[in-house]
């Protein structure tokens, strides 16, 4: 990870002598400063830039690198990210590019009008002429420095390491960086450009496939799963499989080495707080304010039912009143009376009384005497339903209907009642029967009650598998009983819509006998919508089920009713709510270790349609088809893996046995790590710079202007003093 | 500024006394502000490297070839390798357990796993 420490600003700048040349390690991913001669880069930050707003002047500033997250809360940075001057490996940006070593001179301390110093700096292999020359007026017209060279990192990297004795003079230098990837020949300690080559893939496509493997793997953590947390979790975890094949069998077997090799990642997780159960204290206190409140409630009712109780009184006594008061007037004085009242007559006082008597009693609470008063008193409210037709007059043969009509159907109401009651009883006789039988034998009883159980539901059941037979797969059950076009028919519908058809094609053909006989009309029976003769068998049914199952219920407190166990069937099974523990914030990297590396072998893997690593040591001795076996031999005895992503651990052995597949059997093989991967591009440029001979592979800016791009095209340096 | 801005020193000063040109003026402000740069595509366009010599290394010509082995399948979901591929989806699984979680997946997942190896339906 790098540090967010800010480089500190050097002070030294003035001790250097204007010829000693400033080397830039213009890397994609970080940008190394620092004088030539010294052993390393004086500062060093992430190479890119950003341009947040600042909160309270307005005004946009310039971030280069990276900063102190606490700080951002004074900059408003929704609308910008960081944005680097690549393009792949190739600086397209030069006003980024700009700030960026606006930055860079500012840190090493640059005071002057302008940067007198020369200028070492790294490039990628056959940067395109525009990105170079853009490169070489920006320094040359911004900054005024007198010369430039330019040069290729991986190359630095591999004359420092030969230096040391790392690698030899003949070898191949294999360098995995942020966004490509290189492997460049060396011969006599000159890169061979035309047999190098170049695959668009490296440690960023490797960070990127972790983020994205993993925010797919979680998706409710996506947010967790930052840039940032992906590359350093690569740097952390990731290797490369010597075998991918056999390591993928390992962890696809769930071998207990895949357990060991599989690491997981904690997201910050806080339990829940445990609900505790309520103490009896609080039991307590919830019933008594329970009790409380519905004696509120008891207390408003009674009180409201007092209420009315009084002014139902109150209206009676004024009735009663009324009636003494026509009682006693003339009756001359009755209509005067009456019409100050709003009453129209005697009877209506009387009835309204009744009325008012009835509720009364009613509010009180007790019973409700009229009917049986009704009833006892049959015979003489309804005097004329005896007397014969021909006795009375017409205004009494009116009134003597009006009492059939009441007569009969109080009379009905009686038979009912008496009915239910006759059911009642006959159904208590039922169970008392039956707990005579259970407390005769329980067992036996209860076993009854089951199979019982099980047989009425089977029926029920049946009836209404063969009722809805099919329907129910489309979902939607037809209530209507019409059947919609493309629908499936149960059964029922099926065998009435054969009858139908036979019917009306039957019609036509031969001599019509249809009614002959009687049973041809049940057809008519038949076809009708609502043909459902089994309707009241099934009714019954039901309702004994529903009797076994209560009792069933009441004795046994195992049984569970079968409705409820079976779900219905078509909706999916919900998955079960379950507290969240910290498994569920934890973030498992297995596979992931070393599948996210391989990219760097099989490109393919993630759409890159380009030989990988090992392959590419193998194309570059392909493309150099011009020197003999001997040198080859040379060069694939000094192979130097250089580059951010040569850290993975188990890269080397994976290069070595990849290569070996490629170079003839017995061939000399010797792949090594550089002393530093990471730096030693920075320090073979300062160590190159510093040499005496540095001033001839520069030019200036006269240079430049006087030969044109064409020349810069051509400009080489040489990497061997 | 905040006192712990400026003396974090984070922030790049607008005016740098070593500059011939200041950024200012360079790119003056309410101009078009990020003035268009070329991509690196158009950049190699406009190289026109057809017209130099074939033997002649350039940024394009070096590009390593396609692999030479058929490109091994991997399971896009759990990295195993792949037997078997999901005719609706075109996602590539190792086993039946995967196929099913394939099966619910939401659709843009699906995209994005195809996007992983290039193999995402791009509507233009």
């Amino acid at each position: 990870m790098p540090s967010i420490l800010r480089p500190s600003r050097q002070s030294d700048y003035d001790c250097f002598s204007s010829t000693t040349p400033i080397v830039i390690d213009n890397g994609g991913s970080t940008f190394r400063i620092g004088w030539a001669g010294e052993l390393d880069p004086r500062v060093t930050f992430r190479n890119v830039v950003q341009r947040p707003r600042h909160k309270t002047t307005g005004e946009t500033v310039t971030i280069v690198g990276d900063h102190d997250p606490a700080l951002m809360k004074y900059f408003d940075y929704t609308r910008t990210s960081h944005r680097s001057a690549f393009d792949s490996n190739v600086v397209y940006q030069f006003e980024i590019m700009e700030y960026v070593l606006d930055y860079g001179f500012e840190r090493l301390g640059a005071d002057g009008l302008q940067v007198d110093h020369p200028i070492m700096m790294t490039e990628c292999v056959c940067n395109p002429i525009s990105s170079r020359s853009k490169m070489a007026e920006l320094l040359f017209e911004t900054y005024g420095v007198p010369s430039i060279a330019f040069g290729v990192d991986a190359a630095f990297s591999y004359k420092f390491n030969q230096q040391h004795g790392i690698c030899t003079e003949d070898g191949l230098a294999v360098c995995a960086g942020v966004t490509t990837s290189h492997v460049i020949p060396f011969i006599k300690g000159e890169p061979v450009l035309e047999a190098c080559c170049r695959t668009n893939i490296g440690g960023y496509h490797v960070t990127d496939y972790l983020r994205q493997l993993l925010s797919l793997k979680y998706p409710y953590h996506m947010s967790s799963i930052t840039w940032e947390k992906a590359e350093e979790l690569k740097m952390e975890h990731c290797y490369v499989a010597l075998d991918y094949a056999s390591e993928l069998e390992i962890f696809q077997k769930g071998k207990k080495e895949a357990e060991e090799k599989t690491r997981s990642w904690q997201l910050p997780w806080v339990p829940p707080p445990q609900e505790e159960a309520p103490s009896e204290e609080e039991l307590a206190r919830k019933a008594a304010l329970k009790e409380k409140q519905g004696q509120r409630l008891r207390d408003m009712a009674a009180a409201k039912r007092s209420i009315r109780i009084t002014e139902l009184e109150n209206e009676l006594h004024g009735l009663k009143d009324l009636l003494q008061q026509l009682d006693q007037a003339e009756e001359t004085e009755i209509s005067s009376i009456l019409s100050k009242t709003g009453y129209d007559s005697r009877q209506e006082i009387e009835s309204a009384t009744q009325k008012i008597t009835q509720s009364l009693r009613k509010a009180k609470g007790e019973q409700n005497e009229t009917e049986e008063r009704i009833d006892a008193s049959l015979a003489e409210k309804y005097p004329l339903t005896n007397v014969p037709d021909d006795m009375l007059t017409p205004e009494q043969l009116k009134e003597k209907r009006k009492q059939m009509f009441l007569k009969t159907t109080s009379e009905g109401r009686l038979r009912a009642k008496q009915k239910r009651f006759e059911e009642e009883s006959m159904r208590e006789k039922q169970n008392q029967q039956e707990e005579e039988k259970r407390l005769e034998n329980p067992e036996l009883y209860l076993e009854q009650l089951h199979s019982r159980f099980r047989e009425l539901t089977e029926k029920v059941e049946q009836r209404k598998r063969l009722k809805t037979n099919g329907a129910r797969t489309n979902g939607n059950q037809n209530l209507s009983g019409g059947v919609g076009r493309g629908e499936r028919l149960n059964a029922a519908q099926k065998e009435r819509m054969r009858l139908l058809t036979t019917a009306a094609f039957d019609r036509g053909k031969g001599e019509d006998t249809f009614g002959a006989r009687d049973e041809d009309w049940q057809l008519y029976k038949l076809m009708s919508k609502d043909n459902d003769d089994e309707e009241n068998g099934q009714e019954e049914d039901e309702a004994e089920l529903a009797r076994v199952t209560s009792r069933l219920q009441d004795i046994d407190p195992t049984f569970v009713a079968k409705s409820d166990t079976v779900p219905l069937q078509g909706t999916p099974e919900l998955p079960r709510f379950r507290p969240l523990t910290a498994e569920d914030f934890q973030i498992v990297i297995g596979v992931e270790r070393f599948r996210c590396p391989e990219i760097l072998f099989q490109p393919n893997m993630v759409g890159v349609d380009q030989a990988g690593l090992d392959e590419m040591a193998g194309v570059s001795f392909r493309r150099l088809s011009t020197v003999d076996d001997a040198v080859k031999d040379r060069i694939s005895n000094s192979v130097l893996v250089t580059g951010g992503s040569s850290l993975f651990p188990g890269l080397v052995p994976r290069l070595e046995a990849g290569i070996r597949q490629i170079r003839p059997y017995l061939s000399p093989l010797k792949v090594v790590r550089a002393s530093d991967p990471i730096l030693d591009a920075w320090r073979g440029a300062a160590t190159y710079a510093a040499s005496l001979q540095f001033a001839t592979q520069t030019f200036s800016m006269q240079d430049y202007y006087e030969k044109g791009e064409g020349w810069l095209r051509q400009h080489h340096i040489q990497y061997t003093l | 500024m905040e006192p712990e801005v400026v003396n974090s020193e984070m922030l790049l000063p607008p005016v740098l006394p070593f500059k011939r040109v200041q950024m200012s003026d360079k790119y003056p402000k309410g101009h078009a502000r990020g003035r268009h740069w070329k991509h690196l595509k158009q950049i190699l366009q406009a190289e026109n490297y057809p017209s130099y010599p074939a033997n002649e290394p350039n940024y394009l010509n070096i590009e390593t070839p396609p692999s030479m082995y058929p490109s091994k399948k991997f399971c896009d979901i759990t990295g195993y390798e792949a037997q078997y591929i999901d005719p609706r989806t075109n996602l590539r699984y190792a086993n039946p357990d995967v196929f099913k979680r394939i099966r619910m997946l939401p659709d843009d997942h699906v995209q994005r796993y195809l996007a992983l190896r290039n193999a995402a339906v791009v509507l233009k």
